[in-house]
């Protein structure tokens, strides 16, 4: 809200510095975003919040300053000379839908004659910088930012019968508004018409044909109340917004209807001359008046923690505007003014009272007493995956959560149910080159595909090393009115081949547990490698996918170079995570290494001959360790290969003889046989 | 004995001292023991050593001049002896120290490790989190899709506030299902702001409660270089029997000299949200102005009420900020977007 210095002086004594005024505004909730010189005046640019509609205009300000001041607030009382004939002889007002117009006054001039508004008014309105159009016009603007009011002058020659019907518009109705476009009208929105056509968008805009031109004679005054949410959704179905539609939204004092419609007459008159009917027209409900609220003194210092004096806070609510009904040394009771509907609680004066006080005056040294506080286990866990992934040489990467339907469809190994569709797109958040892939309207079941578009990106850049992870929220539709299910997932991108990002989930469940062994067994996903992908499972439970994205899934995502993505669910690692490990004893006795060359068939994995091996092993196996495979048909013959590998031999209780590892290795060499047919390399 | 050729005592004395120049140089620049093994044989060799080949030439050295040339040959093979034991200690004491092999090169690089970068939202938050856990205040979780209940109604946001709008929203519906979708009370959405945790943990938790949620939140922004659709908050949030709003200055304050690092000027002044009241705005004074640092207040009585709270029973505060801001006005990040496009180049830089 812009106010003019030289408007707000109409109303109360500005003695104050303009620093000294702002900053006291600032600190009283009219927050001073800056101030621009204006032909001698000053345009002062003030954040006013939603609750704050009585300071749309400049006499709510004004109010503010006196208030803070101390000063008396000088308010105009408009009591226009009427005529003879009265109103109701040639006009009459109908409210066919009260529940989008709550109150509709009218005042009728004849005989005005339109022309130029005189120049200190011009002058105010230039300092807002509100555009000027003629004198009728102009004071129905001028009354609007003196009072926060809007009003609507019509040519009254316009309105046929001087009939105003308020009333819903008729299916397919349209209108031509006064910027002279064609607007189509929805059944939720309030029109004012006269007996057959739509003249006015009630609260939003005037139209075309009843707009006051310099022909105008007779000009109908509307000071009105329009519901403030049928108000914002029409200004917003029509993207009209406008200072009138922007003060409806906020809600306006019924109660001021009558003073704005006067004020706007006593203008009119003054300026352009005419006459005023007799009487005024007054359909639709009136306001009840605010119920009285009682503020118990003690509330100011359990709420703000000072000491109010109590003779401050009678005198505060009534310079406000408040009525006081009743005062003790315990506690007040006073009414709120009309154009305070924002005050409805206790709290809601102490909030009154604490302002004007001042919040400066509140100390920023209270004695607030210490509490423990706590690490999430979870964020615990968070911190270890991240320190794993940083040190092996991913950079994190944040992307929305939110992706359009084609990034959505090729990789959802976590849920086959439908996506859920937000009621609105992402706007702004694809690059260039992805903006025609569709709106970004669905909710990811996986980070993958937003981490291969992170790689697109990089890759388009020429950047090198484009090794990525994730870690953020899926969301997975579940039935019934449930809350979808939102588990956190970890994903990697990396240019990094299956093994070695394989490498990398090994190493980050090492770190977490090292008792805990990944397993990992064939998939079948679309976007990956069938012959270089695996879902990896920790104790027969999904942890996760990992794979080579296809040459296909490559060129869907646009990828020239080959990647391999990994998925992992955060709380499959939680629940494995060892937060404070436990010491056990290291043996000291000398530990025996053995190699074993097994020649086995293809179909033999070695996670089976690692398992056959560990079983055999018993105690005294400490570690096993795969080496290599090889492949010699010649030597061997077609679907063969060697699997070289290594265990380590150490007893906690006495040095190990060669007898001894030699009898478990010739038991580990029988198994082995037995089992997969393995022999070994002559 | 040959009485052949006499050689002249100056050209053996000269033969020796080259001798001698030659095998100190060499000992002294063997850099193994094996390099060592083949200097001695060279030198001192039983058999072809030089020393053993210029000491034959003795005899034939004239009988005049013999006493001096023996005198020499002494004096070199206790030099040449020398350099051998020096060498010898050198080499096993764990070679040359000094020197110098042209080959060398120090300014190549090192064999290094790359270690990747956390994002710097993630940075930022890790550092509120520590901030406000020195305070007191251990986090809470939530979902980021939520209901109307804990979005809205239970902050005291009315169904006819404009927040509730359904263009400032992300609202779902299932993707088969999106036109039929219809408004209605157990709408999900997206949500708006991280108090909606605060809400969840009121509703289990008994208090005193001093909780921060941190997050990320949802609203139909046009991206641009200063607005996301998607952004982190926090939210902290202090329930005691008696808190007022000086606390919250007092936490505020906390806050911002322990962020900034200094001693920080702050103020709080009057704003207005549906669930604090009084609301305040709360601004630090930075580089010479007041710069905006997030929304708090205390916790209005309604929200108190939703949760099953005695608003004459108990009080609190609430503030929230945005993580973005922060993060971008500490690194100089001049547009929000670079956070979520995630060039690798961007990111290291943090």
């Amino acid at each position: 809200m812009i106010v003019s210095w030289k408007w707000l002086e109409q109303y109360v004594d500005l003695k104050m510095s303009h620093d000294e005024l702002t900053d006291r505004l600032t600190m009283s909730g009219l927050n001073h975003e800056g101030t621009e010189k204006v032909d001698g005046d000053r345009a002062i640019d003030l954040e006013v919040t939603s609750n704050r509609a009585d300071c749309l205009g400049h006499l709510g300000v004004a109010r503010e300053i006196a208030v803070l001041f101390d000063l008396p607030l000088n308010i105009p009382d408009p009591d226009p000379a009427m005529g003879r004939e009265n109103i109701k002889d040639h006009c009459s007002v109908q409210i066919e839908c009260p529940e989008l117009c709550y109150r509709y006054t009218a005042r009728l001039l004849k005989g005005v004659k339109i022309g130029p508004s005189p120049d200190w008014l011009q002058d105010r309105l230039e300092t807002l910088g509100i555009g000027i159009v003629n004198n009728v016009v102009d004071i129905s603007n001028y009354v609007m930012f003196e009072c926060g009011q809007p009003l609507h002058a019509f040519d009254f020659a316009k309105i046929k019968s001087g009939k105003i019907v308020v009333r819903r518009p008729f299916a397919g109705e349209s209108f031509v508004a006064i910027d002279h476009k064609t607007y189509h009208l929805q059944p939720n929105m309030c029109l004012i018409a006269d007996e057959t056509d739509a003249v006015a968008i009630g609260g939003v805009m005037g139209g075309a044909d009843s707009e006051v031109s310099p022909a105008t004679t007779d000009v109908l005054v509307e000071a009105a109340y329009f519901h403030q949410l049928s108000v914002r959704n029409t200004a917003r179905m029509l993207n009209l917004h406008s200072p009138s539609s922007f003060r409806f939204e906020r809600n306006v004092d019924s109660a001021q209807l009558d003073w704005a419609s006067r004020r706007c007459c006593q203008l009119i008159l003054e300026n352009g001359g005419g006459e005023l009917l007799d009487g005024f027209i007054d359909v639709g409900t009136r306001p009840v008046e605010n119920e009285p609220i009682v503020l118990r003194l003690p509330q100011l210092k359990r709420v703000l923690g000072i000491d109010i004096p109590a003779d401050f806070v009678p005198k505060t609510l009534e310079a406000l505007g408040l009525k006081i009904e009743s005062q003790d040394g315990s506690a007040v009771t006073a009414v709120p003014p009309s154009w305070r509907k924002d005050l409805t609680r206790e709290v809601d004066l102490v909030e009154e009272v604490g302002r004007i006080y001042g919040f400066e005056r509140v100390p920023e040294n209270a004695n607030v007493p210490m509490a423990a506080s706590f690490r999430l286990p979870s964020d615990r866990v968070l911190n270890s995956v991240r320190t794993v992934l940083t040190a092996n040489g991913f950079d994190e990467a944040m992307t929305p959560s939110l992706v359009p339907e084609p990034w959505s469809e090729p990789f959802s190994p976590w849920s086959q149910t439908e996506p859920l569709a937000s009621s609105q797109p992402m706007l702004g958040v694809l690059e260039k080159a992805s903006q025609n892939i569709g709106a970004v309207d669905l909710l990811r079941r996986s980070l993958v595909p937003s981490l291969l578009e992170a790689r697109r990106i990089n890759e388009y850049r020429s950047n090198t090393e484009i090794e990525l992870f994730e870690i953020a929220k899926v969301y997975l539709t579940r039935n019934g009115k449930e809350l979808p299910d939102q588990p956190t997932l970890a994903a990697l991108v990396s240019g990094r081949d299956f093994f070695e990002v394989k490498g990398v989930v090994e190493t980050l469940v090492a770190y977490l547990n090292p008792k805990v062994s990944v397993e990992a067994r064939a998939c079948d996903l679309d976007l990956l490698d069938v012959n270089r992908s695996a879902e990896l499972l920790i104790a027969d439970q999904t942890l996760g996918w990992i794979g080579e994205v296809s040459k296909s899934g490559r060129k869907h995502f646009g990828l020239r170079y080959n990647a391999t993505v990994a998925e992992l669910n955060m709380s499959v690692l939680e629940k494995l995570c060892v937060l404070v490990p436990q010491h056990e004893n290291q043996s000291l006795f000398p530990a025996i290494s053995r190699d074993f060359n097994f020649i086995v068939s293809n179909s033999v994995h070695w996670a089976d001959l690692r398992s056959t091996v560990t079983e055999v092993g018993g105690d005294i196996l400490e570690s096993i360790e795969y080496r290599e495979t090889f492949r010699d048909e010649q030597k061997d013959g077609p679907d063969k290969k060697r699997l070289l590998l290594s265990v380590t031999l150490r007893s906690s209780d006495a040095t190990l003889t060669g007898e001894q590892a030699d009898s478990v290795c010739q038991k580990i060499v029988e198994q082995c046989k037995a089992k997969f047919d393995a022999s070994l390399v002559a | 004995m040959s009485p052949a050729a006499t050689i002249p005592l100056e050209d053996f004395i000269k033969e020796l001292e080259e001798l001698a120049q030659s095998a100190i140089e060499e000992f002294g620049a063997v850099a193994d023991s094996e390099q060592l093994e083949a200097a001695r044989i060279e030198f001192v060799g039983a058999k072809k050593g030089k020393f053993k080949t210029v000491q034959k030439k003795l005899g034939s050295i004239d009988g005049p001049d013999k006493k001096a040339a023996g005198m020499k040959l002494n004096e070199v093979k206790k030099s040449i002896e020398k350099a051998l034991n020096d060498s010898v200690e050198r080499i096993s004491a764990g070679g040359n120290e000094k020197v110098r092999d042209s080959k060398f090169d120090p300014t190549l690089p090192g064999s290094q490790q790359k270690i990747g970068k956390l994002h710097p939202i993630t940075q930022t938050i890790e550092e509120l989190k520590d901030i406000m856990g020195r305070l007191g205040f251990t986090p809470a979780d939530g979902p980021e899709i939520e209901d109307d209940w804990h979005n809205f109604k239970a902050l005291n946001i009315s169904d006819s506030h404009p927040a509730r709008d359904p263009l400032d929203n992300f609202y779902l519906s299932l993707a088969g299902s999106r036109e039929k979708h219809v408004l209605g009370d157990n709408d999900l959405l997206m949500r708006t702001q991280t108090s909606t945790v605060q809400i969840r943990v009121m509703e289990t938790t008994k208090p005193p409660i001093r909780i921060i949620s941190l997050g990320r939140v949802y609203r139909p922004d046009t991206a641009d270089s200063t607005h996301y659709p998607m952004f982190h908050q926090m939210e902290g949030l202090m329930i005691d029997e008696l808190v007022t709003l000086a606390d919250l200055k007092t936490v505020l304050k906390l806050f911002a000299t322990s962020y900034l690092g200094n001693e920080v000027p702050i103020r709080i002044r009057p704003s207005f949200f549906p669930f604090t009241e009084p609301s305040v705005e709360a601004d630090y004074f930075w580089n010479g102005k007041w710069v905006e640092f997030g929304g708090a207040g205390i916790v209005d009585p309604n929200v108190l009420t939703a949760v099953g709270y005695d608003p004459e029973q108990v009080s609190g505060f609430a503030f929230g900020l945005g993580v973005e801001r922060l993060c971008m006005i500490r690194h100089q990040i001049t547009d929000i977007r670079y956070l979520f496009t995630n060039d690798v180049r961007f990111l290291r830089q943090f």
